[in-house]
């Protein structure tokens, strides 16, 4: 049987490392573990972009039945990767910027950055510019959880903070307090 | 046509070369009476040596036009074939072949691969199939340790020149092995018994039992553990543990599998894996 990708049920296609045996072991050759790491990071990111996940937890390794399952676990070949070397993993793509411990001060869950704050921020920019929404004041709810879906939609309040803080740097957004909690406003400009 | 033209004007050379010299032989008898003989001994044998030099002198003309011949018939040969050459590979070996009989090497000469490889094309071919060898050895050095199987490295190569596997042999590969050779990077064909091949990219030398956990692990798809090779080879418990640790934590060359359910630490060979992409 050759090793070969899968297109699991969500439609996300899996490489053929995925079902290599080995590559759910954490390896005690250096040189070989970081080639492990690397695929492991390429292969949550991509999958949390193709799910819109934000965070995935060490748990998510403990017991079947979280959303990660389809990656986390290849029931074809009975492997699965172990907490803790999905805990190695992650304290990895923290250290690369990959993704980022949150709340912080814990290291069980991290914040997963398919797209950087910088590239949220732009992101964001954009789709309230394309939505005729610029200086209205919006809340954060708005933002994230608009009548019409968006790219943003779901997007964590931290990921929103830190979007809205970037572009408040270049005088594009400006965070507002209103009575139910925190809003912002965007202006036009060209980010420079 | 041409040699027997060429036989008759040697023969004409010749017997010039022994008329004139006679001629003075004979002046020399007239004018030399009673000196010493030995001069004239001394003078006879000037004239040979100038014949027999002259001779030989008239061979390598005639074989230097034979060989500008030979040259103009094979520049002929190959250049209308050349494309043949580059695309066939049972043209391309029969081409090689045909060059080892009479001693031409299609590299050899100054730069660039010399006149013969410039009118064939072949040393740009050799060349380019080394670079594309030396890219799939480098682009799965790291999931492999450096180490490929033939037949994984020829469909890689096909691959990447957009080609049918067949197109591009065994035989191309150790060729184009051997022009990367003065670039000293190491590239090596490994024979690991069994008629089986593989490519070594990395300065390590595999020793025998190295060898034989890759034969092992190729018969079952790259799993290999301790039990399997004292069962399959009859070695010790230490003998094949070494040999697995090595390869493991020293050389890379395999990956560990702690999941299996019938043995706690089973070695993958990456390289005698089959991945398809």
């Amino acid at each position: 049987m050759a090793l070969s990708t899968h297109t699991t049920h969500s439609g996300f296609l899996l490489p053929s490392i995925h079902s290599a045996e080995p590559f759910f072991t954490q390896q005690p050759n250096p040189n070989t573990q970081r080639i492990v790491t690397e695929q492991w990071s390429r292969l949550i990111l991509s999958y949390a972009r193709h799910r819109n996940l934000f965070s995935i937890r060490v748990e998510d390794a403990e017991t079947a039945g979280s959303e990660w399952d389809e990656i986390l676990r290849n029931e074809r070949i009975k492997r699965r990767l172990l907490p803790s070397h999905l805990s190695h993993i992650l304290s990895e793509m923290v250290a690369k910027s990959q993704a980022a411990y949150e709340p912080p001060k814990q290291t069980r869950i991290v914040l997963l950055y398919w797209r950087l704050p910088e590239e949220w921020a732009e992101v964001l920019h954009q789709w309230v510019t394309s939505t005729g929404q610029l200086t209205t004041i919006l809340t954060f709810y708005e933002i994230t959880d608009p009548p019409v879906p968006s790219p943003l939609s779901g997007l964590p309040l931290v990921l929103l903070r830190k979007a809205i803080g970037i572009l408040a740097k270049t005088g594009r957004a400006q965070i507002i307090s209103i009575a139910d909690g925190e809003g912002a406003r965007f202006f036009a400009g060209t980010g420079k | 046509m041409r040699n027997k033209s060429c036989g008759f004007k040697l023969w004409q050379v010749l017997e010039y070369q022994i008329a004139s010299t006679s001629r003075r032989c004979s002046e020399m008898h007239r004018v030399g009476g009673g000196i010493a003989a030995l001069e004239r001994h001394q003078q006879a044998q000037r004239s040979f040596a100038e014949l027999s030099s002259e001779i030989s002198q008239t061979q390598i003309t005639n074989l230097q036009s034979q060989l500008s011949q030979f040259r103009t018939a094979l520049a002929h040969f190959a250049s209308t074939h050349r494309d043949k050459i580059a695309k066939e590979p049972s043209f391309r070996h029969a081409f090689q072949q045909m060059c080892t009989s009479i001693g031409v090497d299609p590299l050899a000469g100054p730069r660039k691969g010399g006149w013969w490889a410039e009118l064939t094309g072949i040393g740009d071919w050799q060349y380019e199939l080394g670079v594309q060898i030396v890219d799939v050895c480098i682009s799965t050095r790291e999931i492999n340790g450096g180490l490929i199987e033939m037949a994984e490295l020829i469909r890689l190569v096909s691959r990447l020149r957009g080609v049918n596997s067949g197109e591009i042999t065994e035989e191309d590969i150790v060729r184009s092995i051997k022009t990367l050779e003065p670039l000293g990077a190491g590239y090596q064909v490994v024979d690991v018994g069994a008629g089986r091949k593989m490519v070594r990219s990395v300065v390590k030398e595999l020793d025998d039992d190295q060898m034989i956990v890759i034969t092992v692990a190729q018969d079952s798809r790259g799993r290999v553990d301790v039990d399997g090779l004292v069962q399959k080879r009859g070695w010790s418990v230490e003998r094949a543990r070494a040999a697995l640790e090595n390869m493991l934590l020293r050389d890379g060359l395999c990956w560990l599998d702690e999941q299996d359910e019938s043995c706690p630490q089973v070695y993958w060979v990456p390289s005698a894996m089959q991945w398809e992409e």
